[in-house]
């Protein structure tokens, strides 16, 4: 805590506090904030803050400095940022500029350092930054508020932080950031904080999808993993193969290249990467509808025939067209939960195996490393669910990121193998085992059982995984929040921060916290502390306690 | 339906149209592209009054364009709200729309302009405003081969009717990647047949964020629901005698409400539910152990009445005012929680029997003070039925008597004169889950009234949306799909309403996939029990 109430001109600033804070205590008949946290999620690598409360000027505006400072990403973002600290204020802003002198705010402006031009968003961009708000005690009265950053995404990051240190303050109607002055100091722990979606269960509109994004940049998850296709359905446009989204639930339920595009580029607006997934062999039975020569047999359906060239042909001209899409270097082929049935118990596939002295597990093989080469042909690197790397390790394309999901301890085999590793330990980071608390998805930590520095490295980070059976439009957004917040802030903020002993008093009111801004800027995150996900509040009562 | 195919030049696009059913059958294989969507139904919701089809299917430019013809006022609602429905319709072109248009000839869509003819330059926004209108979408005369279409009304309110009529007939084309209207053209001549349609929104259970109840206020205007009734019954009341909602502005402003069209009717429940008025102003309780109701011997309780309605009704100006006086039990007011306090405190007991009250007597005074108050103020009272079923001859005969309790009141109410609201707890209160759709559909606020000037007293009806178990995160899907089956009862002619259960099933279905793409959290249609998740994967449009 930096103390600066020695200065002369402090201490009035502290009586007013003072005062203020015993009004607050008076007329609060109900919830109180332990004012020693610090309400920022996910937590902050480095900060210190004090004792003052600045007023923000409605009319903020944006000084830009560096060789990235003319971004457009850095201008739409700092728009949208201000409509979302100014959101109540808004009522009242304009008679107070006519009646006020503008100077009666402590914050007028915002200074925006960005050291690089480069728009490019690759995995492990740098999304440090540096953010500093005080009362500017020299020369000039007005405050100062400065956020540095190597990148613009990094520079949207302190934005991010910077908008939740600022609260409406219904006394005095104004904008206002407490315990100022603060230094912080902020980078993330993982380069990979994902949430994957699935659109092939239930189908999301656009605006839906968009919805997901821009929270997710509320808890500073980086990564969209895009499952766009399932067994149940195939919504997307393939221009190479115009009948693939036959295979849609209706007409209506599918998305065009267009706007597939639209969602990469929302999404690079707000730093987001997009990775998308095309899941072979298994659970691609819906491919057959527009190309009924991908299945087996029209009885038996999946996986996809592994027999026929023009499998793999569509495999590719998929891969050549969404390439265009997603720029993103990852790319996710799937491969898991193959049923190899169908092979087997098919005449023309069997005699295919036994032509090529395979058995169904060599064809699985065979078929998840031809995929992985056309990936690779395309300047992918591919990822796969983890029982690719559990049948066939030696055998994955040294590239291969590995995927885990089926329970803990698969990182660490995988990085011992010198792979890269996604954590989602379906125990703990799936959302829709509706049982899991949200301490056991905080809890969960991704390193675990990986001690050696270089084998660390190796884990990407971690993705909570949101599949689509029960979550529709209707209810996505509060099946995902806030669970998907403590997966967020494990996957952001120091693990010592994250690694204390009593969360139910370090950590539980700043989660409720989150959970509540999230509420007032229209997402609809559930209670926080219902044992079921996304159950309706059990009573009356205040966001900050349920 | 028209048929318009035996003119000669209509001939050519008939075929095309059967060319292009064609297609679409054929795309379709196994996983059912069209999924038993039934043509012959109208997908508009609530359903026009009238309203007549063709088999043309029209394409509709993006750069649709808006001319208003109109008796002078300020047009400015109507050009907002073009602009919202624009951004509605083309949704999904907006990524190809630009390159397109510059590369192709504007004419080549059929529909490029929007007219807006309206009568009225007022933009006042009364109970009963005029919302009727008629959209036309047809081929204009002579030479001009580009289609028109035209809303014509008589207030910009019906106007703004007309744009979301127009909304649902357009609709994303995937093969074409252009916005379609099918089965043109289309001749809708429509009204509501209730002017009061309304959604309660209980703001203190939970506490809505401002953005959540705009886009609730939103979701309304898709509906056709004209009034929000904006409940906050824990006032928080500030020491410089300023009231304010509990959450200060979260008041919807005046302004934006008017732009959807939509009346808001705020609620200050008294005598009773107001027992968190006291954790300002601690005089208002009886004593300190017994808090509710009002402590009616005080002058102070009436002054701070009268200054919160005076405070408040700059910012709500509608017409209505809804006083509560709910959940007084006067047949058991002995044993009710409500009475018990003024009988055990001493000094409301002795004011009571100075002034030969009971306590029931003592309701009535409150209820009736309170509407003075109201009416003072140049409000017309609404109360709960409580207050009609405890002392209708007492009441302010410009009172609307509010339903809830069960059947059977509406009726009551209207024979003795009074506007009615129907609201039925039974069929039309949303946190009651195990209500199906049908059910909702289905109740009819005429029922048991044969009279028609008796019936003209009904104004309407409410869907109620309590909020113990409901908050920022559920509340949407809790009020969607169902508040949208009472919009429809309270939008569309009795005769137009269809008694085809499943007819109507799908066209609520896709509705409730219209409401899902605009962005509104509406839940599956036919989950026995309301806002529950889907049961398993599957389309929208059968869920």
């Amino acid at each position: 805590m930096l103390l600066f109430s020695l200065k002369p001109h402090c201490k009035l600033i502290f009586l007013v506090l003072l005062l203020w804070v015993s009004l607050l205590v008076d007329s609060n008949s109900g919830v109180e904030l332990d004012e020693s946290l610090t309400y920022i999620w996910p937590l902050p690598s480095e900060f210190t803050s004090g004792n003052q409360t600045l007023t923000v000027d409605p009319a903020l505006s944006l000084f830009v400095l560096g060789k990235g400072g003319y971004s457009n990403i850095l201008k739409e973002g700092f728009e949208r940022y201000k409509k979302i600290i100014f959101k109540h204020a808004s009522g009242i802003s304009l008679f107070q500029k006519l009646r006020g002198i503008r100077s009666v705010y402590d914050i007028s402006e915002l200074r925006i350092i960005v050291n690089s031009d480069s728009e490019e968003l690759q995995l492990g961009v740098d999304e440090s930054y540096a953010l500093f708000v005080a009362k500017n005690d020299g020369k000039s009265i007005v405050g100062e508020a400065t956020i540095e950053a190597n990148t613009v995404y990094g520079a949207l990051r302190g934005l991010e932080t910077f908008s939740q240190m600022c609260a409406f303050d219904y006394e005095t109607k104004s904008v206002q950031i407490y315990k100022a002055p603060w230094y912080i100091k902020d980078n993330p722990r993982f380069a990979f904080r994902g949430l994957m979606l699935d659109t092939s269960r239930h189908y999301f509109p656009i605006d839906v999808i968009k919805q997901i994004i821009e929270s997710m940049s509320y808890a500073k998850l980086n990564v969209l993993h895009w499952h766009i296709i399932d067994e149940e359905s195939f919504p997307l446009e393939v221009p190479s193969y115009p009948k693939l989204w036959n295979g849609a639930y209706t007409k209506w339920e599918r998305y065009t290249v267009e706007d597939a595009s639209e969602i990469v580029s929302f999404a690079k607006m707000r730093g987001i990467h997009v990775m998308a997934e095309v899941d072979v062999p298994g659970h691609a039975e819906s491919w057959g509808a527009g190309y009924p020569d991908v299945w087996p047999s029209s009885s038996c359906r999946e996986p996809l025939d592994v027999s026929k060239n023009f499998t793999f042909e569509l495999i590719s001209g998929i891969l050549s067209d969404i390439r265009k899409i997603f720029p993103f270097e990852l790319f996710h082929l799937g491969g898991d939960e193959v049923h190899t049935d169908c092979w087997t118990s098919t005449p023309h596939i069997k005699q295919w195996l036994n032509d090529h002295n395979m058995t169904a597990k060599d064809a699985y093989q065979y078929f998840v490393l031809k995929a992985q080469e056309i990936a690779v042909s395309k300047d992918w690197t591919p990822v796969n669910w983890e029982e690719t790397f559990n049948s066939f390790p030696s055998k994955l394309n040294p590239r291969t990121v590995v995927h885990n999901w089926l329970g803990p301890g698969v990182c660490p085999k995988a990085v011992a193998k010198g792979f890269k590793c996604i954590f989602s330990n379906q125990g703990a980071w799936y959302l829709d085992h509706l049982d899991v608390p949200w301490n056991q998805v905080y809890s969960a930590e991704p390193l675990e059982g990986i001690n050696n520095v270089s084998e660390q490295n190796l884990v990407i980070g971690g993705e909570v995984c949101m599949w689509g059976e029960t979550a529709d439009a209707s209810n996505v957004q509060q099946t995902i929040w806030p669970r998907a917040a403590a997966a967020a802030e494990r996957l952001w903020s120091k693990r010592e921060a994250v690694s204390v002993r009593n969360i139910t008093s370090t950590i539980l009111p700043r989660y409720h916290y989150f959970r509540c801004l999230l509420n007032r800027r229209g997402v609809q995150a559930a209670p926080a502390t219902n044992f079921y996900a996304r159950q309706p509040p059990t009573g009356a009562g205040s966001c900050y306690e349920q | 339906m028209l048929h318009l195919c035996g003119k000669p030049h209509f001939r050519y696009s008939c075929l095309m149209f059967l060319v292009w059913v064609f297609q679409l059958v054929g795309l379709n294989s196994g996983f059912g592209l069209d999924s038993g969507l039934n043509q012959s139904l109208t997908y508009i919701w609530p359903l026009p009054c009238e309203h007549t089809s063709g088999n043309e299917t029209l394409t509709v430019n993006p750069a649709l364009s808006l001319s208003i013809i109109g008796h002078g006022g300020s047009f400015r609602i109507l050009r907002e709200g073009f602009r919202r429905y624009k951004r509605i319709i083309f949704k999904f072109s907006s990524g190809i729309s630009v390159s397109r248009n510059s590369r192709r000839i504007r004419s080549l869509y059929d529909i490029s302009a929007l007219r807006i003819i309206v009568k009225s330059g007022s933009d006042e926004l009364k109970l009963g405003v005029d919302e009727s209108y008629t959209l036309f979408v047809d081929k204009t005369e002579g030479k001009s081969i580009v289609w028109e279409t035209i809303i014509e009304a008589s207030t910009i309110y019906g106007a703004l009717r007309g744009l979301e009529t127009f909304s649902q007939l357009c609709a994303f084309d995937y093969t074409t990647k252009s916005v379609q209207i099918s089965r043109a053209p289309w001749y809708i001549k429509d009204k509501p047949r209730f002017a009061y349609r309304g959604l309660l929104l209980d703001t203190s259970r939970h506490h809505f964020p401002v953005d959540a109840i705009k886009s609730i206020i939103e979701s309304m205007s898709y509906a056709k629901l004209i009034l929000m009734h904006f409940l906050s019954r824990y006032l928080h009341i500030q020491n410089c005698g300023m009231v304010l909602t509990q959450n200060g502005s979260a008041i919807p402003s005046r302004m934006r409400v008017e732009l959807s069209g939509i009346h808001v009717m705020a609620e200050v429940d008294v005598p009773g539910h107001a027992e968190s008025w006291g954790a300002g102003y601690p005089d208002l309780w009886p004593n300190a152990t017994c808090r509710e109701p009002l402590d009616v011997t005080k002058n102070f309780t009436f002054d701070l009445i009268s200054g919160i309605l005076s405070e408040i009704r700059e910012i709500f100006p509608f017409e209505l005012f809804h006083l509560g006086g709910d959940e007084v039990n006067t047949d058991l007011w002995a044993s009710f929680v409500l009475t018990d306090c003024w009988n055990k405190t001493r000094h409301v007991k002795q004011w009571l029997d100075k002034n030969k009250m009971k306590p029931k007597d003592a309701y009535r005074y409150f209820v009736l003070k309170a509407q003075e108050i109201a009416i003072s103020k140049n409000w017309t009272p609404v109360n709960w039925e409580e207050t009609f079923n405890a002392f209708a001859k007492n009441l302010n005969p410009r009172t609307v008597v509010h339903n809830w309790l069960g059947p059977g009141v509406c009726p009551k109410a209207v024979a003795k004169g009074f506007k009615c609201i129907f609201s039925n707890q039974n069929v039309w209160y949303l946190d009651h889950l195990d209500v199906s759709w049908d059910e909702v559909y289905y109740a009819e606020p005429l029922e048991g009234i044969g009279n028609a000037s008796k019936q003209e007293l009904v104004i309407g009806g409410e869907v109620c949306m309590w909020g113990e178990t409901v908050d920022t995160s559920n509340v949407q899907q809790t009020i969607w799909p169902r508040a949208a089956a009472a919009a429809e009862r309270l939008w569309s002619t009795e005769e137009a309403l269809s008694a085809d259960n499943n007819s109507v099933l799908q066209r609520l279905q896709y509705f409730r996939c219209l409401l899902n793409r605009r962005g509104v959290q509406a839940a599956p249609v036919t989950n026995y029990y309301a806002r529950n998740p889907p049961s398993g994967s599957g389309s929208c449009y059968w869920q």
